[in-house]
């Protein structure tokens, strides 16, 4: 009874440490090639491998970069050379009934599996380009957009 | 732009005909280039095929074929009716994105003792996959998700799924598993392997999924 109560208060500590209340990890870089950029409150981190992203990070592609991300509900996004995209919004707490996946992409070249939230709430998931939104229904597609900025 | 240039063009050239003696070659004005913003369609990993609808204020176009695209020139145009674009197109413009997207994430299903937070025997043997898979794929973001079936109240659920989640967890910590790449969470009844009414006992839905990223 009282190993069983340890494990149970040791575990909940941890569990506590590992997704931090405020800038709570949405996902992770899991590729890399080249310079890439994670923007972030502002300021520019430069990309690695296993980097955890927190919502409104904005990942960007250098000339001769590529990168690959998971989220947390198992979405896939990759971007190719000069490319940028905003991690707008994510909520994944189903129990919660909080559901949202809102990428914005600015330019360049991306790829894109939808992960459970697509599954959960087709609707919950908007991908924003300047030019059009793409509305999912659980699927794997590919954007290209042209910089048109000065 | 182009139109303009189109206008300037064609009174130049009528100008030079009338002018000069004998057939001269004509410079073909080049066609306008497609819209440069493309949104395609692709096969999942397995093969499956879904939806997509690309939308803006002028109109929209749903894609359902794997490589049907549309195109759109601004905000303020419609996308273009879907067209098929070939293998090598797609490569030829996305290779280095769809080269970069990661490999999608390995995903153990374990079920319980009916009523415990009891590993069956079988479900214990997936331990040592587990530990292995997260070494390979190094992963940095592993979700141990407990989940319920619909049948009973949602807090008891909530609560048999959650101490299942922390009963895994606890055993890829003491595998060696780093505590600070673990997410130990319950979904409750919200997120059902297989989808069922109100209050209905699912074996399959009673379950914790260890999903390595």
């Amino acid at each position: 009874m009282r190993v069983s109560a340890f494990l149970g208060l040791a575990l909940s500590l941890l569990a506590a440490s590992v997704w931090a209340a405020d800038g709570e990890t949405i996902g992770s870089i899991k590729n890399l090639r080249g310079q890439a950029t994670v923007v972030r409150n502002q300021q520019s981190l430069p990309a690695q491998v296993g980097l955890k992203l927190i919502k409104s990070d904005i990942l960007k592609t250098g000339s001769n970069s590529s990168i690959g991300v998971i989220l947390r509900d198992d979405t896939l996004l990759s971007l190719g050379p000069n490319s940028e995209i905003a991690l707008a919004d994510f909520a994944f707490s189903p129990n919660e009934g909080r559901l949202s996946l809102v990428t914005r992409m600015t330019k360049g070249t991306a790829a894109y599996l939808t992960g459970q939230i697509g599954r959960l709430s087709p609707q919950s998931v908007r991908f924003e380009t300047p030019v059009a939104t793409i509305g999912i229904r659980g699927t794997m597609f590919a954007v290209k957009i042209e910089d048109d900025r000065p | 732009m182009r139109d303009h240039r189109l206008f300037l063009l064609i009174p130049l050239l009528v100008g030079l005909l009338v002018s000069c003696a004998g057939p001269k070659p004509v410079a073909v004005p080049p066609p306008p280039a497609p819209p440069p913003n493309i949104f395609v369609l692709l096969p999942d990993p397995d093969g499956k095929v879904g939806r997509i609808e690309v939308s803006n204020p002028r109109g929209s176009e749903v894609l359902m074929e794997a490589g049907q695209a549309t195109r759109v020139a601004k905000a303020e145009e419609p996308p273009t009716v879907p067209i098929k674009m070939s293998d090598q197109e797609i490569a030829a413009i996305f290779g280095p994105a769809m080269a970069a997207l990661p490999t999608p994430p390995v995903r153990f299903i374990l079920y319980f003792e009916r009523d415990s937070i009891e590993l069956t025997p079988q479900a214990k043997q997936f331990v040592p996959q587990i530990l292995a898979a997260i070494k390979d794929r190094r992963s940095v973001d592993t979700s141990v998700v407990g989940h319920a079936d619909t049948a009973g109240s949602k807090e008891y659920n909530y609560r048999l799924s959650r101490r299942r989640a922390e009963a895994v967890a606890q055993l890829l910590l003491a595998g060696g598993v780093a505590p600070e790449i673990l997410e130990i969470t319950s979904h409750g009844k919200d997120n059902p392997a297989v989808p069922t009414g109100d209050n209905v006992s699912e074996p399959r839905n009673r379950r914790v999924e260890v999903t390595i990223r």
